[in-house]
């Protein structure tokens, strides 16, 4: 909402058409002639090399699946493979253009497309940088298998090819020797050397990662483009619809330039679609979609109409011609861009598929066009090179890949994780726990002004950092430090000190985030560093996951935590899962920030910490002061793990009630998973989750001063991970504890430290851990919430009622087991 | 040469596939691409077409049956052919599972039941309060449970340790196993220095204040918590009368002299109160009752708690279904009972769920006392001396003192004294009561 831009009632109205362009549809029409002025005999060669490498790569993979023999030798695969037999000209028109800093993302079926990049990648390197990717990845591992094996000893790119099968393959078969050790499996292989990022096996769920990636590329002034490739089924998914959005926004090429200061370019990314007609079995074109050719789909984004166009992808040349085309208004600034590439899928979806949404006549037909045996005989027939020279490439091929698969079911050569001898291989790789403070530590940050100048650093300056004067007396809000102050001082500074850290979301420039956490920001830094998102969580988390992984910092903010649904898919299969799938070669320095609402009804007030603990691979923090806020946020900013970062409306201007010497002003951390004692006491243990921090005090407090029993208050801080000790030995001390927590109880975080607790230190128990959360209900208008979210006078009944009926007490609310009973069984 | 047509794999997820339709059968001719059969995996369905033509010399599988992948379901080829190579053997296959069921036999065998069962009620307890009960040797006997579900929780245990209720571990751990937890020895008293003797200096002023402190044993805590309490709650007064023992006495001599050779010399004249009291008991339903809360609890037998005196303290095992008993047999169980109580081997339950309890004092001289009722019974018997008492007539005759204590919520004053009358009556014609 830039005040520079006026929205004018009076053009508002006006009367007007919009006009399209028109989208071409396969105009490509050279000759072989004029192909011969292009490419050398060489090109058209390895055209044919890769297209036939690919197709004999997926046929031996489609005989182990079904005949589970590939040329005698014998294997059963139990794991996927989503085969593209018939794309093969698609992937390698596309892969032929790339050079290695282009990034290609690939689709749900994507071995073809791995393979093509990979291929031309060791095309295009020299063979000493070739001879020292492979030496350096995983420590030469692969490199190891592969070497003194190959058909041409001292020919590094032949050894290459083998390296690139093998690594591919091992994946596949879930090999310790895979590019991912076996962790990322057929439907996520790749190989970031070669600038092959993840594909995914979620339909659309490499297009936010790719845009993310672009991101990166234009806030960081990286070279190359990023290609998103997807399938046809994949428009029909929201995150790639917002992707499309995403990077066409205006912004970037309207005010990301600030006057002339920064680059106005568009977002470096091609939106590749390969459009085979088929989701699995649904038929995009006549069925399941309605635009009659992806390429419309795009046209509706940007003036530009995102330069669509559609493409014969059963010859590789046409795809060449196409994609050049792209890439070459990407590098001049004008993306984004969209390609369809028309091909198809011969093989079924899988090896089960059993083609009951196609006739054999339609295989048939595609058959008969099957663009390899079409581009050789056209090159045999243009005088190009002899049926022999052909014949030669393909017994080449054969070789190479029995070679491969020999090698890769060799249990010797290529072992599976032993996870019995080394049972914490997975578990290490969980997080990488790296601290990190700079993610390009040779470039200056770009800032808009010294960070002294900053208005809000300004006002901060002026605050009390602890909360009370030294009477005792709680100095007036507008003058106290808080947490939303905590919050920004870690993230400002990490701003002066990361060059590649970058913040974005809904209505975080100008506004200053809704809830005034980034105030002050705006003025600090530009447009490229931070900026407004549109409405599309799917997007903001997606591109975050694809902005770590090409090697930035993101923090992003999905405004309140009930939008967490919004982004599913992206937080819990893509930002958590990563870090693992790539066996530790990916890092995912994101934190993305989440405010738990309240007085705001049902989709704005939910405390979903269960939902994100739940997911492996993240970690989890909720704090509650703003020494808390300020150290957890330096640490998670500091990190490489992808950590939910949960905030709470209620206390964001709490001050510091704990840390007399009050919150300090340089660098400090609180280390995530470490549980604090906000409050001692003997005789119970009452465990906070978040805001429900200070409710829990008061209710300690009336303990002590209405029945003489002494509550010990332990603010979890983090949920993931969580460090026991410091509970286990209050409750060793008090023997009773209740977990507190503004979460619906059911399935709640509570409840599994509950569980962890009860397991942990059951003999010095005096009543099993008790609960207490919110109520199993939709969250009521805010005069209610007192019968929702638990009080201070809760607390007391549950403690009376579970763990230690207190003389004379008189329950307000109903929390005996025979109500709990009852509930459960009512499912509320 | 034949050829084996084998069940296609269609998955990478799918083993097996189930025959559904066969379209050729044994002896039929097919034509390249014709439909052998049909099938499915648990996704799709699919014909299988002959990829040769031929006749089908042998069918391997049947439909509805499931056939593993890659496994041969029919051979085609030329009829006369011999295809016995190509059928499928199965011996081998059968021979492993046979080795592996066998050996799982001796770890079977090897298990043994460890559980034992424990006759004692379950007490409930929490972890923390088990553990200071047994580190601190805490007498859960004593212990009065306020946790949730009735549970000891570790402030309940605390206050009986502070009240100095202890125990031994062992006493403590047979407690929570569910048996009977031995009461405590008593302590022993320190040796009060014995006074000097008349030859020896006489005692300073201090020695003349000298006292050993001694704390009060456990048993004497839940007596006096016990008597308080009855005292406290219950409206209790006491009925006193007497009745002419002459019979008794006789009846007593008798048993003396001549019961012994029929094993009935050990019988004494509380044995016969009991057996009198026992005899009674029945008809009075509110005497022989338990008043807990505002409700009867009305026993249907006569439970009769006997008082004894141990060094411990007082004791009062019960006689249940004392009115079933013949005398001998009432008086052997008394035996038995007072033996154990004195040797502490009574167990909770042979001192609780009596309906009313006779208490003794006779054979100390007392010739009338207030006995105070056991809770949560109703009333409770004074046996006291005899005393020689003169008639109208001027005879002598000895009357032997009752005293009956009733709790006058229970019981009005009236059907306590008919009942004591009763009581009186059978016991002065006690030869008649045994005919009863």
């Amino acid at each position: 909402m830039p005040k520079s831009q006026y929205v004018d009632p009076g053009k508002v109205f006006q009367p007007g058409y919009i006009d399209f362009d028109s989208i071409p549809l396969c105009r490509y029409d050279k000759t072989i002639d004029e192909e011969k002025q292009i490419y050398s005999k060489a090109d058209f060669l390895r055209i044919y090399h890769d297209m036939r490498t690919i197709r004999e790569f997926e046929t031996m993979l489609n005989e182990i699946k079904v005949k589970s023999e590939y040329n005698g030798v014998k294997y059963n695969n139990p794991g996927p493979a989503h085969l593209s037999i018939g794309q093969e000209a698609s992937a390698v028109g596309q892969a032929y253009c790339m050079d290695i800093n282009d990034f290609q993302f690939g689709s749900h079926r994507s071995h073809g497309e791995i393979l093509a990049k990979g291929l031309s990648s060791i095309n295009k390197l020299d063979d000493a940088e070739l001879y020292d990717i492979m030496k350096e990845f995983l420590d030469g591992a692969i490199l190891k298998v592969v070497e003194g094996r190959q058909a041409n000893p001292g020919d590094v790119k032949d050894l290459a090819k083998d390296f690139l099968l093998y690594g591919a393959l091992a994946e596949i078969f879930a090999r310790t020797t895979g590019f991912n050790k076996g962790l990322g499996g057929s439907m996520h292989a790749f190989f970031i050397p070669f600038g092959i990022f993840p594909n995914n096996a979620i339909v659309g769920g490499a297009a936010p990662i790719a845009l993310g990636a672009a991101l990166y590329k234009r806030a960081n002034h990286k070279k190359g483009i990023v290609v998103a490739n997807s399938g046809d089924g994949a428009l029909g998914r929201g995150p790639v619809l917002e992707s499309l959005n995403f990077a066409s926004m205006d912004q970037i090429t309207k005010l990301w330039g600030m006057g002339g200061k920064y680059s106005d370019e568009g977002m470096p990314i091609l939106f590749n679609v390969f459009n085979n007609f088929y989701g699995m079995g649904g038929q995009t074109m006549g069925e399941t979609m309605g635009f009659t050719s992806p390429a419309r789909l795009a046209a509706g984004f940007t003036p530009s109409e995102m330069h669509a166009e559609k493409v014969n992808g059963y010859n590789p040349l046409a795809v060449i011609d196409a994609t050049k085309r792209k890439k070459e208004l990407l590098l001049n600034g004008q993306g984004p861009a969209f390609l369809e590439v028309a091909t198809y899928r011969v093989s079924g979806h899988s090896p089960s598929d059993s083609s009951t949404y196609r006739t054999p006549e339609e295989i048939e037909a595609w058959k008969a066009a099957d663009p390899i045996p079409a581009y050789r005989d056209r090159m045999i027939a243009g005088g190009v090179a002899t049926a022999e020279e052909f014949a030669a490439i393909d017994e080449e091929i054969v070789n190479r890949t029995v070679k491969i698969i020999k090698l890769a079911i060799d249990d010797e050569i290529s072992p599976r994780m032993d996870l019995s001898k080394q049972p914490d291989m997975i578990s290490s790789i969980m997080y990488s726990n790296n601290h990190v403070k700079s993610m390009d530590e040779t470039r200056e940050p770009e800032v808009l002004l010294p960070k002294e100048e900053d208005p809000r650093v300004k006002q901060i300056a002026g605050k009390a950092r602890y909360a009370f004067d030294d009477k005792g007396e709680m100095i007036p809000k507008m003058k106290l430090y808080n947490i939303r102050d905590g919050l920004f001082e870690a993230i400002i500074d990490k701003f002066y000190e990361d060059p590649t850290t970058i913040a974005y979301g809904e209505d975080n420039r100008d506004w200053g985030g809704a809830f005034a956490v980034y105030r002050g920001l705006t003025e600090a830094l530009p447009y490229h560093r931070f900026f407004n998102a549109p409405i599309s969580e799917s997007a903001i988390v997606g591109s975050a996951v694809g902005y770590a992984v090409a090697g930035g910092r993101a923090i992003v903010e999905l405004m309140y935590a009930d939008f967490i649904g919004c982004a599913g898919d992206e937080i819990f299969n893509q930002l958590s899962k990563w870090q693992a799938m790539s066996a530790g070669i990916l890092k995912m320095p994101v934190v993305l920030r989440v405010s738990v609402g309240s007085k705001y009804g049902a989709q704005h007030s939910q405390d979903w910490t269960a939902l994100c603990s739940h997911i492996p691979g993240l970690k989890v923090c909720f704090p509650a002061t703003p020494y808390d806020a300020k150290g957890l946020m330096n640490q998670a900013l500091n990190g490489t793990d992808p950590v939910v970062f949960f905030e709470s409306q209620r206390i964001y201007d709490k001050g510091e009630e704990f840390h007399k010497e009050g919150v300090p002003e340089g660098y400090y951390e609180v280390n995530i998973g470490e549980p604090d004692v906000k409050r001692e006491g003997r005789d119970v243990t009452i465990l906070s989750i978040g805001a429900v921090l200070y409710r829990a005090l008061d209710a300690a407090k009336k303990l002590e001063a209405d029945y003489g029993i002494s509550a010990e208050v332990i603010d979890a801080r983090s949920l993931v991970p969580f460090d026991y000790t410091k509970v286990i030995e209050s409750v060793k001390k008090t023997g009773k504890i209740v977990i507190v927590g503004d979460a619906v109880d059911r399935c709640s975080v509570m409840r599994d430290m509950a569980s962890n607790i009860a397991e942990m230190a059951f003999d010095y128990l005096d009543a099993p851990p008790a609960v207490f959360g919110s109520r199993n209900w939709i969250t009521p208008a805010f005069e209610l919430e007192k019968y929702y979210f638990p009080q201070p006078t809760g607390i007391i009944d549950v403690i009376h009622e579970k763990l230690m009926p207190i003389p004379g007490y008189v329950p307000t609310y109903n929390e005996t087991e025979l109500e709990h009973l009852d509930r459960a069984k009512k499912g509320v | 040469m034949a050829n084996v047509v084998i069940m296609p794999r269609q998955g990478q997820s799918v083993e097996s596939c189930i025959i559904t339709t066969w379209q050729k059968k044994k002896g039929d001719r097919v034509e390249t691409g014709d439909i052998l059969f049909s099938y499915e995996t648990d996704k799709s369905a699919f014909d299988e077409p002959a990829q040769v033509s031929g006749t089908v010399l042998e069918v391997l599988a049947a439909e509805g049956d499931v056939i593993p992948c890659l496994d041969p379901v029919c051979i085609i080829g030329e009829p006369g052919e011999d295809i016995s190579a190509l059928l499928p053997k199965k011996d081998a296959d059968d021979a492993a599972p046979a080795e592996e069921a066998k050996e799982e036999k001796p770890a079977a065998a090897e298990a043994e039941a460890t559980v034992s069962e424990s006759d004692g009620e379950r007490v409930f307890i929490s972890p923390r309060a088990r553990h200071l009960a047994l580190d601190a040797g805490a007498d859960l006997t004593k212990v009065t449970p306020t946790g949730p579900h009735g549970r000891i929780i570790e402030r309940d245990v605390n206050k009986a340790l502070d009240a100095g209720f202890t125990a031994a571990t062992e006493a403590v751990e047979a407690f929570l196993a569910g048996k009977p937890m031995a009461a405590e020895e008593p302590a022993k008293a320190e040796e009060i220095p014995a006074p000097a003797k008349a030859a020896e200096a006489a005692p300073s002023a201090e020695d003349l204040r000298a006292y050993v402190e001694e704390p009060m044993s456990n048993i004497r805590k839940v007596i006096a918590k016990s008597m308080h309490a009855s005292l406290s709650e219950m409206a209790q007064l006491t009925l006193n009368s007497s009745f002419d023992a002459t019979n008794l006495m006789a009846f007593r001599a008798k048993l003396k002299e001549a019961g012994e050779a029929l094993g009935l010399g050990k019988i004494t004249v509380n044995d016969m109160v009991l057996f009198a009291v026992s005899r009674i008991l029945p008809s009075y339903p509110e005497i022989n009752a338990n008043l807990i809360d505002n409700t009867f609890r009305k026993y249907k037998h006569a439970n009769v708690g006997m008082a004894v005196d141990t060094d411990r303290g007082l004791l009062v095992p019960v006689l249940f279904g004392a009115e079933k008993m013949t005398l001998a047999s009432l008086a052997a169980e008394t035996k038995t009972l007072a033996a154990k109580a004195r040797d502490g081997k009574l167990t909770p339950d042979e001192m609780s769920g009596g309906s009313f309890t006779v208490s003794n004092l006779g054979s100390m001289g007392v010739e009338s006392f207030t006995p105070v009722i056991n809770p949560p019974q109703t009333a409770i018997l004074g046996v006291c001396c005899t005393v020689n008492r003169v008639k109208a007539d001027g005879t002598v005759y000895p009357a032997m003192g009752l005293s009956l204590t009733f709790d006058h919520r229970a019981v009005d004053g009236a059907p306590a004294a008919k009942f004591l009358k009763e009581l009186c009556t059978a016991l002065e014609h006690f030869d008649l009561l045994l005919a009863k």
